[in-house]
């Protein structure tokens, strides 16, 4: 980064150095630990003026109108000349020669009256209130408020105290101080304007503007960000204080941002008197998703102490399955891998740690086989994100004017929110982003230019970027940074790998590699879709098993059923099956001989790696459900049934064997993935930090280590051959079918979340007009979509969604398998 | 004494009208101006001591010359949002008397090389848009400006501008002029943080330079451009030249609108033009801008000040938009501080925190000093509530707010007194000490007054 031009500013009497065009409340905290007291300033938003809180005394030195030079008083000093009001130190940029007094009896008493004026109609509700503990307005009524109440109780304003902006949030009228974060959050971060304010004068109150209500996939982080109690979530609210819970730092197990988090534990009596996550909160981590979260992850969490996890490893007798020890479960999968003669397979979910992909493919290795499936099929080219990937050290956040985002083939708001969260910001800063897909995604609306193409042919869009979008071509090749994110939305395994290779040669020969804030990108599922590459997992490994399935079949946490129609026909040719799973599912209903029972993230520790190849740590935060133990432990203790070595002790000390094995590991053990360091703005530290960014976490977990790829490390990397895929065609009467990806889905574990589930879609498909017409279909009829040896029932949804010819049809949404891959399918009334 | 500057109606009947207003010489100063250099014409409103009309009285021609000529979109906004307590001049010139205006705005449009001009009007005044938008489209349809304009300025170029109407939606808040411009945004009708100014780049409409200027302003520039400054600058007394339309009601015989240079006198306005006091009662009080300016108690001082921007300083008044409201001594100068402060606290935005949290605080302790339920500390702490506000508020509407409450309790401090040591009492006996559980009730209700 360019060297920051210093200013000096003077802030009671003593002369600081502080970097040119920094906001004033940001540098005397950062500069000068001087804590300007704020409500509705946050450092991640601009600044409006309104609270009144930081107000100071401003001033200029005095200059000889003739000469222009900075006059002194007989001691020498400057001369200053003082504003006749107060400024709010909020609105100011720091400016060299600036004179600031915070200590003053003046700014002392506007402290006190701003405060006097919030409290006169705010609830006397603290010992009730969620915030209480961790509340910016309690904070500065103890440092700078008046002790006594002027205002007669009788006189207060009263507001609805229980006001559902949403199913997920609810408003306190009373306890709202109008600061306006929330609706700025919305606006200018997510760009999702839902909120607005309504009334003017003391009655002035926040209100939705949706329908449904708060209707956005961020509205979590306003109960954050709020100096008060006003906003709490269904799912925290009256839940626990602040300070009975303790913080665990974990991080997102959904998707492949990998953001940060911190699971919020009390010992509580709805769980038997055990640690149970009362909240999760976002964690800091600038270079992954800053202090935000979506609300996928905060409200997604009760899977991990639902009733209806396995608790106990389950044998198949005569059909049924009966709980057993771990040793007659162990001694029963040692004796039927034995008997396998290594016709072994191997299929993992992309929501298995590191540890566990390591530890299961030793097992399997140790008996003579090298298939190791990744699940679900739909994403590939690891071997290109290890070449070519986004350059260490990249930060979304820090794109702005001159770089590009060219997004093809991604819905991305429904499958990684947070990045489709940070590049909005980043168009809003300048960065031209390009959005490609078959048809409109919400993506659009933070896009500088977007482009179709025919579903299927996303690569072949890309591959010929210059004839078929001349401006995006030249918008690349001028890019100042360029980054290139896939999706796999409408393609097939060959769709995407072909897209991935375009979108690899596309960054080499305009020399986008190797360096921060270039490279590539793929919305990979799960929270760990890129180890599975780097681990030696791969879905073409799966798809060769489901043409020439294996005598043995272990499947790790993959609910392989639920994706796709077509699996359970080669299940059923696989001999034996061994589940590793947390949850009832398809395969532990009907096809496995023994179910092994496995621990969620929030139970035990381990790494993730993001998509941004971020090896992240998460630690324990749950105790464990029943006897159900780390994936990586069940591997472990298998190896050791069947003479592999000693099982380990840790999920360290498998680290520590990935980092001695596996190249792109080197050096990362535990330790070095904890490390931390200050970040801006500096969030969760001191107390005083609630009133600056809200109740964000600090890390103290961790900022985890980057794999550099091939062009990080200076390695030649050459463009590859584009095999351009088939694209499904639709014979007559038929159509192309184009799965999609919805964020709230009736997966396994997200349907057990106990407050999003009114979020959750009715099952639908989009049709495009023209054929709905034909089929006299229209809006909220309920249709038959057959493909894939599989057949749902949803609603249509007739608004130009979908292209001519084809359906989209969003999966995990109904209970039976909607096809994973574009394929072609029946589509008729019912 | 009588000039008519704004007021040509009195003088030429139905100059409204756009044919008669072309025939009196209308539309010649925009002409004379477009033959001059921007420079000059700023100079001339300059020279000519013409100040802000609106309230604020900063000189005009100061205001236009801070709009950077080399940018490519500056903005002309008219402030017909008229909303003071006690002011209705704005509509009589837009009603009677509207292309003296419209004139007035097109050269200033020219002066600070302005894309458009826009005309905000409080939303009560839609009758009055609608006739505006009529005129307007014949001086439009003239030849006189907008898309299809025939005239060229000094350079050669064609003169283009157009000129729009914007209704408000009814709040006192948009007359503050970067609320006005949020509210012509389409925005919520709330204030700025200043700086940067209007007249900066990233401050005025759509973030372009912008001058806001009032209606009454605006319609004193043709006649300055036309009789020059010098000629202007004899009309009226010191700094405050040209004429000045006092709106005067309350108990005065005559209330309405008088068109006076400055210089005249409170005595002559309330006897000469006003006809003295209604019901043959005594003047008592004062409030010579409106509700957000102070209160004077009449005395012959007071009666004998001349109305100018310098004048009232003696007082530490303002003038205002000249809003005149009388009182004679049937008003109970308490209930006034109640009255307007309830205004205030009804028209408060709520963006600040002490603008939106102190006026309904004045507001429920003088109805309860009112109520008979006041204690002699209660006045202190509304005098400190008052002055707590002052410093602390965004924009200026704060400071408004308080001066009724501050200006109240100076002036007349025998009137509290009388309220909160039980000499004075409600006219009809109301029930202070309600139960407690209706008494939340009533104050649950919202602040619709």
């Amino acid at each position: 980064m360019a060297e920051q031009k210093l200013v000096t500013i003077t802030i009671d009497g003593k002369a600081y150095q502080v970097p040119a065009g920094e906001n004033l409340v940001d540098a005397a905290r950062n500069h000068a630990d001087n804590q300007i007291p704020v409500f509705c300033y946050h450092p991640k938003m601009a600044p409006v003026g309104m609270c009144r809180m930081c107000l100071v005394e401003m001033g200029t030195p005095e200059r000889d109108p003739n000469t222009r030079e900075i006059v002194h008083d007989e001691d020498g000093n400057v001369k200053v000349r003082w504003m006749p009001k107060l400024q709010t130190a909020c609105t100011q940029t720091v400016s060299d020669g600036m004179y600031i007094r915070t200590t003053t009896d003046q700014v002392a008493d506007a402290r006190n009256n701003v405060l006097e004026f919030l409290l006169t109609s705010h609830p006397l509700d603290c010992p009730v209130c969620d915030k209480g503990g961790e509340c910016a307005l309690q904070d500065l009524t103890m440092a700078h408020g008046p002790g006594k109440t002027r205002m007669v109780f009788s006189e207060k304003m009263h507001l609805d105290k229980i006001v559902p902006l949403g199913d997920l949030i609810v408003l306190d009228e009373e306890r709202c101080i109008q600061c306006a974060r929330c609706i700025r959050f919305q606006d200018e971060i997510v760009g999702d304007d839902v909120l607005a304010f309504h009334e003017r004068g003391r009655t002035l109150r926040i209100i939705t503007k949706s329908d449904p209500g708060f209707d956005t996939y961020f509205s979590g982080n306003t109960t954050d960000i709020c100096p008060v109690g006003a906003l709490t979530t269904v799912d925290f609210r009256f839940g626990a204080r602040p300070w009975e819970m303790t913080s665990v730092p974990s991080i997102d197990p959904w998707d492949a941002a990998g953001s940060n988090i911190s699971l919020d534990m009390r010992l509580d009596r709805d769980f038997g008197g055990r640690a149970m996550i009362k909240r999760v909160m976002p964690r800091q981590n600038e270079w992954v998703n800053e202090i935000w979260i979506s609300d996928k992850v905060r409200f997604g969490h009760h899977f991990t102490r639902a009733e209806e996890r396995i608790c106990a490893p389950l044998l198949r007798n005569n059909g049924n399955l009966n709980e057993v020890s771990w040793t007659e479960a162990l001694d029963t999968v040692a004796g039927v891998l034995k008997a396998a003669n290594g016709d072994i397979g191997l299929i993992v979910g992309s929501g298995a740690s590191n540890e566990d992909l390591w530890a299961l493919r030793q097992v399997v290795n140790g008996l003579g086989s090298e298939r190791l499936g990744a699940w679900p099929v739909t994403h590939t080219g690891g071997e290109l994100i290890a070449q070519v990937g986004v350059g260490k050290g990249t930060n979304l956040g820090k794109l702005g004017k001159g770089d590009v985002v060219l997004i093809v083939a991604s819905d991305i708001e429904e499958e990684v929110p947070i990045w489709r969260l940070r590049i909005k910001q980043a168009h809003d800063r300048g960065a031209a982003v390009i959005v490609a897909n078959a048809r409109k995604t919400r993506m659009d609306d933070f896009a500088s230019h977007t482009f179709r193409y025919e579903a299927g042919k996303a690569a072949h869009w890309l591959a010929d970027l210059k004839k078929s979008a001349p401006e995006a071509a030249e918008a690349v090749k001028s890019a100042a940074n360029l980054i290139i994110l896939t999706g796999a939305e409408g393609l097939t395994l060959e769709g995407h790998a072909a897209l991935m290779q375009a979108a690899a040669n596309l960054l080499i020969e305009t020399g986008h590699v190797g360096k921060p804030n270039n490279g590539l990108l793929s919305t990979f599922p799960g929270a760990n879709g890129v180890g599975q590459y780097y681990l030696g997992y791969t879905p073409e490994q799966s798809v060769a098993m489901a043409a020439k399935p294996p005598k043995v079949l272990l499947v790790a946490q993959a609910d392989m059923l639920a994706d796709d129609p077509s699996v359970a026909a080669w299940l059923d040719k696989v001999e034996t099956i061994i589940s590793f799973s947390m949850l009832p599912d398809g395969i532990t209903a009907k096809f496995a001989k023994v179910v092994l029972p496995i621990q969620s993230f929030a139970e035990r520790d381990g790494t993730f790696t993001n998509g941004e190849r971020r090896v992240q740590r998460f630690y324990t935060a749950q105790g464990p459900m029943g006897w159900s133990l780390p994936l990586w432990q069940i591997a472990n203790r298998l190896g050791e049934k069947l003479g592999q070595g000693k099982a380990k002790l840790s999920a360290a000390a498998v680290m520590k064997e990935i980092a001695a094995s596996v190249p792109a590991f080197e050096g990362m053990d535990y330790r070095a993935l904890s490390k931390v360091e200050k970040q801006y703005p500096d969030v969760g530290g001191a107390s005083d930090s609630y009133y600056y960014s809200g109740t964000a976490c600090k890390n103290t977990g961790g900022l985890g280590v980057v794999i550099p790829t091939a062009a990080d490390k200076g390695e030649t990397v050459k463009a590859g051959e584009v095999k351009l895929p088939a694209v499904p065609k639709a014979g007559k009467g038929e159509f192309v079918i184009i799965p999609s990806t919805r964020l709230y889905n009736r997966e396994a574990q997200f349907k057990l979340s106990t407050v999003v589930h009114p979020r959750v879609m009715v099952p639908f498909a989009e049709i495009n007009s023209a054929d709905a017409a034909k089929l006299g279909i229209t809006s909220g009829d309920v249709v038959q979509i057959s493909a894939n040896g599989g057949s749902v029932r949803v609603r249509a949804n007739v608004n130009g969604g979908a292209p001519e010819g084809s359906v989209v049809l969003p999966r995990h949404l109904t209970d039976e398998p909607v096809p994973m891959a574009i394929t072609v399918g029946q589509v008729s009334k019912v | 004494m009588s000039l008519n500057i704004i007021f040509r109606e009195k003088d030429i009947p139905n100059i409204r009208e756009f044919d008669v207003y072309s025939k009196n010489g209308g539309y010649e100063a925009l002409k004379k101006a477009l033959s001059q250099t921007r420079k000059q014409v700023i100079d001339e409103v300059k020279a000519s001591n013409l100040r802000g009309r609106g309230g604020a009285g900063f000189p005009t021609g100061v205001k236009w010359s801070f709009i950077p000529q080399d940018n490519p979109i500056n903005y002309v906004v008219v402030n017909a949002d008229e909303s003071e307590t006690g002011t209705f001049k704005d509509r009589q010139i837009m009603e009677n008397n509207p292309h003296q205006m419209i004139e007035g705005a097109l050269i200033c449009a020219y002066a600070i090389k302005a894309a458009a001009v826009y005309i905000y009007l409080r939303g009560e005044f839609w009758d009055v848009a609608h006739a505006l938008d009529a005129e307007i489209a014949r001086a439009r349809k003239a030849g006189l400006f907008g898309p299809n304009g025939k005239l060229k300025d000094a350079d050669g170029n064609p003169f283009k501008v157009d000129i729009f109407t914007h209704l408000g939606a009814g709040a006192y808040i948009c007359g503050e002029e970067t609320a006005l411009l949020n509210s012509i945004e389409g925005k919520l009708g709330q204030p700025r943080v200043r700086p940067p100014f209007p007249a900066n780049k990233g401050g005025g409409l759509y973030n372009e330079p912008t001058v806001v200027n009032n209606v009454e302003t605006l319609a004193n520039v043709p006649w300055i451009i036309n009789n020059g400054a010098e000629e202007y600058k004899k009309i009226g007394v010191g700094s405050s030249s040209g004429t000045k339309i006092f709106c005067l009601s309350g108990h005065v015989k005559n209330p309405g609108n008088y068109e006076l240079p400055f210089g005249v006198t409170f005595r002559q306005l309330l006897y000469d033009y006003g006809g003295g006091p209604l019901n043959g009662g005594e003047f008592k009080a004062i409030l010579p801008s409106g509700g957000s300016g102070p209160i004077l108690r009449v005395t012959d001082e007071v009666l004998d000040t001349p109305l100018t921007y310098d004048d009232l300083r003696k007082f530490n008044s303002i003038l205002g938009s000249a809003s005149v409201i009388v009182m004679d001594d049937t008003v109970d100068i308490v209930w006034v501080a109640s009255k307007v402060t309830k205004f205030f606290k009804h028209e408060s935005c709520g963006k600040c925190t002490p603008c939106r949290e102190g006026t309904y605080w004045l507001d429920k302790v003088l109805d309860r000093i009112l109520a008979g339920g006041g204690k002699e500390s209660d006045v202190d702490l509304i005098m400190s509530v008052a002055k707590n506000m002052q410093p602390t508020t965004l924009c200026a509407f704060g400071e408004f707010a308080a001066n009724p409450t501050i200006w109240t309790i100076n002036v007349f401090p025998e009137e509290f007194k009388a309220w909160v040591d039980g000499s004075k009492k409600p006219a009809e006996e109301k029930a202070v000490a309600r139960p407690a559980r209706e008494r939340v009730a009533a104050a649950a209700a919202p602040a619709g007054d």
